[in-house]
């Protein structure tokens, strides 16, 4: 009881001071803020150089996906490493290895633990209808990372609703099944590879001597005109791989958690 | 290559940990020569790079070639502050990492691919942090960095550890996202993320850094930044997470990501609100200074109160934080404060590693978790005990190593500041401190009753039974294999040359002090 009112009595002055600074906040969606319109004294604001070049730097209409995958690249590079390092982690936590506990827990009839839903009718209807579901999911989500160009998507969106379809079988159908097509080692080196095309396609630069990520220098391996659109098509491959990695990562939390690392039964 | 340098630094042990994920997994052998090599590389670039800037000044490196106008791109920046601390962290890593060596024949378990991985994303992330000109960057890699190191402390195999790492992941994320509400704070009120952009936006503009938003980004950057160090009433989470975690963990967590986070600290005092602005606000530094006193105190009587090894070094952390700390807010109009808090957190960095090294080797070739085991220590093992003394020696603050050299220089800045309570509470501490080392090279010298050795059979050099005979048992001089032992003797050498050469090192990072705080706001 006083370990809750000590947290409520922090969160509410942690509150109070966040609160206090806002009255001094530009309006909001003015045009005139500091970051719309940038600072005397600073660089010109960041916002405005996006919308006023991106296209011309890029050829992307999306400035969202230019900002993210190209400008600031370096950070969304880092975010699907964090991403990464949270699947490494759970999984370095949670998993349970044979070698690791000695006598391995015998497998307590499979044919009950895998189909917790199996064995009831339900399964027929909420089974068949996730199967058709699922590779409409997928396509869905393939022209959700391959249209974050033009529209709103992207690696992450596309990358969580293809982890989405995975965990979606594994949850109507069984998690044995599912991991007979995405198997462990599938997703575990899947999961790195996305960060191979992403930091790879960022290395390729550093290859003639330009800075790293700087997709320009790739028009050549593109066979594109201009460098412009080198960074467009760069910008799919890095889109590709924080979906790979995505997919892989989703899904592998949850095999693991859901079956506290046995990747056996489980819901 | 050599422009390169500042982005190979963090690119090498980021690959490294990829080529573990894909061929690691199956094929242990690839693990360790993988990590070790990519630490090198980093190494290398490291020097090449504080070279650079020796000769030439601040070295910025551009991600993806967006270089104007400045803060639509990622900026990396190596100076005259950061570049040795770069060293450091490679040096400090690649220690630790030569520590896990498994000796032949040694049961390696399925999960070693894991723990090198996550091993080099913590170094990845650090090195990122300790090199990001972007305020925003910095957030990215404190999420690497933390992530990694919650699975590092979970990693073992005892519950405790998954415990520690509890509480250590709920304190690290409510950090985390102090830092980032401070940093959207800023951005709100300023329009850039760029750390020089805003140095120079806070300088054309006398009167934005006194409005309640940059104040409350700033007191929100700081908070987030004190939890991720532990200072005193944030520290809960230390003590259990590097105590009960891995010897090879707590060699790369403990020494390097609370100095890491007090070095974002300085960067955003020192070329992102600028000496000259926090000079202004004395009264706050002084109120700093006092929770460092408190840090400080708490600190010693917290580490006097242990009885394990390990959880009294981890009390010794959360009382240097307080130095340095402290040392930052003096305000000292020689910089001398900061010039020691910087140099504290090299020095701090190596005493730390050479300690945890120490201990680690004690805990997993003797067994000694307690310090009443320790007895007898310096026969069982004099070199690794030799490496202890040392570490133990900078940390009382013993010339010629560094640590002496360090509350040197906080002790000069807390005078010429006229912070006599802080004075004070650094000379308690050493004189604590003393109080513990003596305890422990007592037990470990004179220590009447060796207890018998918990070695697991494993590990041992067999040296053969030495002609040492005691009065009850007869003890075998079991050093560690030379791969725990050449890490602790290594550690221990460069606190001594730490100290040694300590006045090039201090003029380095002075000039870089006061050309960072030129040349950022003169532009």
């Amino acid at each position: 009881m006083k370990a809750k009112i000590f947290a409520s009595l922090s969160v509410l002055i942690t509150g109070a001071i966040l609160l206090y600074a806002v009255t001094d906040f530009p309006d909001f969606g003015d045009p005139g803020s500091p970051p719309n319109a940038g600072v005397p004294g600073g660089a010109p604001s960041a916002s405005r150089y996006y919308l006023e070049n991106t296209y011309r730097d890029t050829k992307v209409p999306n400035v969202v996906t230019a900002v993210l995958a190209d400008y600031r690249g370096y950070d969304t590079m880092f975010e699907t490493v964090v991403i990464l390092t949270a699947g490494i982690a759970i999984f370095a936590i949670l998993r349970v290895l044979r070698r690791d506990d000695a006598p391995a827990a015998p497998d307590p009839d499979p044919a009950r633990t895998d189909h917790t839903i199996d064995g009831d009718h339900h399964r027929i209807i909420v089974g068949t209808t996730c199967r058709i579901a699922a590779p409409l999911i997928q396509i869905f989500a393939l022209y959700v990372v391959a249209h974050g160009h033009y529209s709103p998507g992207g690696g992450f969106q596309g990358g969580v609703m293809l982890g989405a379809s995975f965990i979606l079988l594994a949850l109507s159908g069984s998690l044995r099944e599912t991991l007979t097509r995405f198997s462990e080692s599938d997703y575990m080196r899947m999961a790195f590879i996305g960060i191979v095309i992403y930091a790879g396609l960022g290395l390729l630069p550093m290859w003639v001597g330009r800075n790293f990520l700087d997709y320009g220098a790739l028009s050549g391996l593109f066979m594109t005109k201009g460098e412009e659109m080198a960074r467009s098509h760069s910008m799919l491959g890095v889109e590709i791989g924080v979906a790979v990695t995505v997919m892989s990562i989703m899904f592998a939390m949850f095999a693991n958690l859901s079956t506290r690392g046995r990747l056996r039964g489980g819901l | 290559m050599s422009e390169h340098f500042p982005a190979l630094i963090l690119l090498a042990p980021l690959f490294g940990a990829l080529v573990i994920g894909l061929f690691g997994l199956r094929d242990h052998r690839v693990c360790l020569p993988a990590t070790l090599s990519a630490l090198a590389v980093s190494l290398f670039a490291a020097i090449a790079l504080a070279r650079q800037v020796a000769t030439g000044g601040p070295v910025d490196y551009f991600m993806a070639g967006w270089e104007e106008p400045l803060g639509i791109g990622i900026q990396l920046r190596a100076d005259a502050i950061n570049s040795l601390l770069l060293i450091v962290i490679a040096v400090v890593s690649l220690l630790a990492a030569v520590f896990t060596i498994r000796p032949a024949g040694e049961r390696d378990t399925e999960k070693t691919p894991y723990f090198y991985i996550l091993f080099l994303l913590l170094a990845v992330g650090l090195f990122g942090i300790t090199i990001a000109g972007d305020a925003f960057n910095v957030f990215v890699l404190i999420e690497v960095t933390a992530l990694s190191s919650y699975g590092l402390v979970a990693i073992g195999s005892s519950k405790r550890c998954k415990v520690a790492a509890f509480h250590y992941l709920i304190m690290g994320t409510v950090g985390a996202s102090f830092y980032l509400l401070g940093v959207g704070y800023l951005y709100l009120k300023l329009g850039s993320l760029n750390m020089q952009d805003i140095h120079r936006i806070l300088d054309a503009d006398g009167t934005l850094h006194d409005t309640r938003a940059i104040r409350t980004a700033f007191v929100f950057i700081l908070v987030g930044i004190w939890t991720k160090m532990a200072l005193f009433p944030l520290h809960g989470w230390l003590p259990n997470a590097y105590s009960y975690s891995p010897s090879g963990s707590a060699a790369i967590l403990a020494p390097l990501v609370t100095k890491v986070s007090v070095y974002v600290m300085v960067r955003m005092m020192v070329s992102v609100f600028g000496l000259d602005r926090l000079e202004m606000n004395v009264d706050w530094g002084h109120l700093v200074v006092w929770l460092a006193v408190i840090a400080i105190v708490a600190g010693s009587m917290m580490a006097l109160a242990q009885r394990e090894v390990k959880k009294m070094l981890c009390c010794l952390i959360i009382a240097e934080v307080g130095y340095m700390v402290g040392g930052a807010w003096l305000g000292d109009p020689g910089r001398w404060g900061i010039t020691g808090t910087l140099y504290h957190i090299l020095a701090d960095a190596l005493m730390t590693s050479c300690l945890f090294l120490a201990a680690g080797a004690f805990a997993k070739w003797l067994g000694v978790v307690k310090l009443d085991d320790l007895s007898g220590l310096f026969r069982k093992m004099p070199l690794a005990a030799t490496g202890f003394v040392i570490g133990g020696l900078a940390i009382i603050g013993v010339p010629p190593t560094c640590g002496f050299y360090s509350k040197f220089y906080l002790i000069r800045g807390g005078i010429e500041s006229g912070q006599w309570f802080y004075v004070a509470a650094l000379i308690g501490s050493s004189l604590v401190n003393a109080v513990l080392f003596f305890r422990i090279f007592e037990i470990a010298y004179f220590g009447k009753n060796p207890v018998a050795s918990h070695a697991h059979g494993h590990g041992s050099d067999d040296h053969g039974p030495h002609d040492h005979t005691h009065d009850e048992a007869p003890v075998v001089r079991r050093e560690p294999p030379l791969h725990a032992l050449v890490p602790v003797l290594i550690a221990a050498a460069l606190l001594v040359l730490l100290g040694i050469f300590n006045g090039p090192i201090v003029e380095f990072i002075r000039t870089g002090l006061i050309e960072t705080a030129k040349v950022v706001s003169n532009g």
